[in-house]
């Protein structure tokens, strides 16, 4: 064959070959059907409850917003002296300030947005008639925690008050103090830094587009003041389009894309962007961290929240699973059931369990991916990892998703966070925290988290005075435990070769402010339909005797030396008095501004390394 | 410099056919996009008639039908003064809930299932059929099943939407059970009514909803995408839908999408879009996220024109 083909012969045949190989793929390559992240970089904030108060252009602002007591005027630069002279006439212009304090005296946050010549447009037929003689101006202001517009018409001349409308739920277009705020918060995030590879100037910015006036908000939060400044790179071909929060004075999220992209700022939203990011990132494939000897890799699931999945603590597999798969959440009422079970609570169906004299009401929460589950309390933001410091030093690392609903913490939205504590020494904790709200006091939680060990060979051990061996399945209420093996651990599982962990229950050792898990514990033999998969949802939300964990108990089966799963349910009241509070969010007003306090509650327990 | 011949002319032989690939593809999309002409269209009359038995109840016109699961699970007929009144029935709420309808010129009903706000043990097992409220008894039952269609913990939607076609007394009827992240794999269904069987089957449309339209150019099956926050149209000819789709407009935020489509005017349809995202995303807010455009087809310019409600 050689003798027969020349070289030059060769490489021909080789050329079409390839050439024509690389034309078929090329054609046949189609588009994929959507949500595509190969040419954006979506970029969120690391940790979400960070303002940007260190920023100098904040802590003016917020200095400025204090000396003003909540009405921060526009500064001069953006006044001409007509609209100085608008601007001190409705300063003290008791209708104009009327909804700067609520009914309670208390002062609300407003901002002066602009004042510049009124526009035909805005004008009754009375001021037409006035601003045809004598120059009008238009005033407008944001109340921040009302989320109303206001919007003042005045005659300049006469210094007469000719208009005011309130516009509910509608937010203006800013002034230029927060358009640089929100450039500033927007370029010095961190995250943003890291991808420009320095800091950057906002002279290197071309004109930032905010958003037009009166229109919708791209935040998650509809009532919060957002706005979307585009940040345009000629030189690399590529845009920051940004998402800042002026209400929480914060980045939420931001993405890179190409110049030629036709989507324009108001196009993007916060949810979307986290929407997308989560889904590729960490519900598409699993993420891989190692710190601190461990090894471990981790995903969001469809509908048991975030699991951490081929746990290794140098070179020893520990865990094969964690995961807390649902929130069952009840409430107490007095009386009978009526003809209410069709009720439906913050987009949640209500079940109803009768007792005696009472009944309790709650549903059970799936936390999961945003899209493509059945979960109704959705990521916020990405799973994030941090260091875990005690007395200053660092002993470990945990990792944490945040899951919201939209509206938390207004009324019957809920927050729950799924913390994963690993510590340099080889233990680790599962933790579910609570932050309310809920729909009111006597709120009963039940998180049902699942612990699938890799120490083969398990047997389970529970401790009353000496350690007992349980030989088939089982449940135990760790609550009305009376003696713990050196006063901190109940329970212990120990695989091949005696190595093992003990499980030390949370009874508010930790310093995390929280009154202990009253959990009840089970132990099933490995069954992958038994939520090695997603589960949807286990049990009753209401029946307070029952987790749902027991329908894997009915024949007690025999695991002695085999696959063991440990399921751990705390429960937890929460408490909304006055300064006694747990399980708890609430918003106040603070200087003129809506805070939010948080009182979470933590629980879970730890499993600590057999020596 | 003769023997290099057979390395050149191979080189030259994949240039141009490379070229040549390059501008057929770009050409292709060009054309896919401008092909949204689909001629123009008016509200015409219906074959659909409303049940016989809200007549022997003497329920007065105007009647609305309300699926929208706001006061009463499943089915509910409105009437009377601001449509105050209601026929509900408990055994109507026994599929759970519904999504979209379409009458047959004898007032049968035929309706699609939907899983709303929570799982329960029969949600996913009631997303794969058809159900039918019968015109003189008002029984609901389940009419046809298609048993190909699974929704599950990771798209908990099936079939998901109907059009009754007064021409040939069919259904088209979408499913999207099948569609993953990665994937659109949703069905559009072609089912005689009298004999219920799938006379076509299109695979590859997530078609959240699904409407007629006869246009001066033909027959169209307009869909809002589930996946996109488009609206596209399938020609129908001799009963059997094309397999490519045209994009009618697209909406500049891709978080809606459409979930009704009504032809309101000549030329004009009202679309009606919402958030989603093959999840079981609540909606607690005050309708806000409900939204609603008006279509119009300008036959001066061919273009179509957008505006918001």
């Amino acid at each position: 064959m050689d003798k027969v083909l020349s070289r030059e012969t060769k490489i021909s045949i080789v050329i079409l070959v390839f050439g024509f190989l690389a034309i078929g793929v090329y054609w046949f390559s189609g588009e994929r059907a959507g949500y595509t992240l190969d040419s954006e970089r979506i970029v969120l904030p690391k940790d979400a409850k960070e303002k940007n108060e260190s920023l100098q252009e904040v802590q003016e602002y917020l200095e400025d917003l204090k000396k003003h007591k909540g009405l921060l005027p526009l500064e001069n630069v953006e006044l001409d002296e007509k609209a100085k002279r608008v601007q001190d006439f409705l300063l003290k212009n008791r209708e104009f300030l009327k909804d700067t304090r609520n009914t309670k005296g208390q002062i609300e946050h407003n901002d002066m947005m602009s004042i510049r010549p009124a526009i035909v447009s805005v004008l009754s037929d009375r001021s037409k008639s006035i601003c045809q003689k004598n120059p009008c101006y238009q005033a407008v202001k944001y109340n921040y925690v009302t989320n109303t517009t206001t919007r003042a018409i005045v005659d300049a001349e006469q210094m007469q008050l000719l208009e005011l409308k309130h516009f509910k739920d509608m937010q203006p277009d800013i002034s230029l103090r927060l358009k640089k705020i929100a450039q500033a918060i927007a370029l010095n995030a961190p995250e943003v830094k890291k991808e420009l590879g320095e800091a950057p100037s906002i002279k290197e910015m071309s004109m930032a587009n905010v958003r037009g006036s009166l229109n919708n908000s791209p935040c998650e939060n509809k009532e919060h003041l957002c706005v979307a400044p585009t940040f345009s790179y000629h030189d690399k071909a590529e845009a920051l389009w940004a998402i800042v929060d002026l209400t929480d004075l914060k980045l939420t999220a931001a993405k890179w894309a190409g110049l030629g992209k036709t989507a324009t700022p108001a196009c993007i939203s916060e949810r979307s962007l986290q929407n997308r990011e989560i889904m590729e990132n960490y519900c598409q494939k699993d993420t891989v961290h190692e710190e601190d000897g461990w090894k471990l890799a981790y995903r969001i699931t469809g509908s048991d929240g975030l699991e951490v999945v081929d746990a290794i603590f140098k070179g020893e597999a520990v865990l094969k699973s964690a995961k807390i798969v649902d929130w069952h959440v009840a409430y107490e009422g007095k009386g009978s059931v009526s003809e209410q079970e069709n009720v439906v609570l913050a987009g949640r169906q209500v079940e109803f369990v009768s007792e005696e004299d009472k009944f309790l009401f709650g549903y059970n929460d799936a936390m999961g991916c945003p899209m493509f589950s059945t979960s109704v309390v959705l990521p916020f933001n990405a799973p994030r990892v941090f260091p875990l410091k005690q007395e200053g030093k660092k002993v470990g690392f945990y990792l944490l998703q945040d899951y919201r609903n939209p509206k938390w913490p207004m009324a019957c939205n809920y927050r729950y966070e799924n913390r994963f504590e690993f510590y340099n020494d080889g233990s680790f904790r599962v933790v579910g925290v609570n932050i309310g709200r809920g729909c009111g006091e006597k709120a009963i939680y039940r998180p049902v988290m699942r612990i699938d060990m890799a120490l083969n060979n398990e047997s389970f051990y529970k401790y009353s005075g000496t350690w007992d061996k349980w030989l088939t399945e089982g449940v135990d209420l760790q609550s009305e435990a009376k003696v713990y093996a050196e006063n901190k651990y109940l329970y212990k599982i120990q695989g091949a070769k005696q190595k093992g962990y003990y499980v030390e229950p949370n009874r508010g050792q930790f310093n995390d402010g929280s009154r202990g898990d009253n959990a009840r514990v089970f132990v099933t033999r490995f069954k992958e339909d038994e939520g090695d998969l997603d589960l949807l949802t286990l049990g009753s939300c209401c029946k307070l005797d029952e987790d749902g964990v027991e329908r894997y108990l009915e024949t007690r089966e025999n695991i002695e030396g085999q696959d063991l799963v440990f399921w751990y349910v705390p429960k937890i009241q929460n408490d909304a008095r006055a300064g006694q509070e747990y399980c708890w969010a609430d918003t106040v007003l603070e200087d003129g501004r809506l805070v939010v306090k948080e009182f979470p509650c933590s629980v879970g327990p730890k499993f600590v390394p057999i020596k | 410099m003769k023997k290099y011949l057979p390395i050149v002319i191979s080189l030259l032989l994949v240039l141009v056919v490379a070229f040549v690939t390059i501008w057929q593809k770009n050409s292709t999309v060009v054309e896919k996009e401008k092909v949204n002409d689909i001629g123009t269209f008016s509200k015409q009359q219906s074959c659909a008639k409303h049940p016989n038995f809200l007549n022997k109840l003497k329920i007065p016109q105007p009647i609305a039908i309300d699926l929208s699961q706001q006061q009463h699970k499943g089915l509910v007929f409105l009437y009377g003064q601001g449509l105050g009144k209601a026929v509900h029935l408990k055994t109507w709420e026994k599929f759970d809930h519904f999504s979209t309808y379409a009458l047959d010129p004898k007032g049968n009903m035929y309706l699609t299932p939907m899983p709303y706000i929570s799982v329960k043990e029969n949600t996913f097992e009631f997303q794969k059929s058809i159900y039918k409220l019968d015109t003189n008894s008002g029984k609901l039952s389940v009419w046809m099943s298609l048993d190909e269609v699974r929704a599950g913990g990771n798209n908990p939607y099936g079939v998901i939407s109907l059009d009754y076609d007064c021409d040939d007394h069919t259904l088209w009827v979408s499913a999207i059970d099948e569609t993953d992240y990665d994937t659109n794999r949703g069905v559009i269904y072609h089912i005689d009514v009298k004999s219920k069987k799938v006379l076509q089957r299109i695979e590859g449309v997530d078609a959240l909803t699904v409407r007629l339209l006869h246009s001066s150019q033909g027959k169209y099956l307009l869909y809002g995408s589930a996946r996109q926050s488009g609206l596209f149209a399938l020609k129908i000819e001799d009963s059997m839908l094309a397999a490519n789709s045209i994009q009618l407009v697209e909406l500049s935020n891709a978080n809606e999408h459409i979930r009704k489509i009504k032809v309101r005017a000549n030329n004009t349809l009202e679309l009606q879009t919402i958030p989603f995202s093959y999840s079981l995303i609540a909606q607690t807010s005050r309708g806000e996220d409900r939204k609603f455009y008006g279509l119009s087809w300008d036959t001066s310019s061919s273009s179509w024109e957008l505006s918001s409600k």
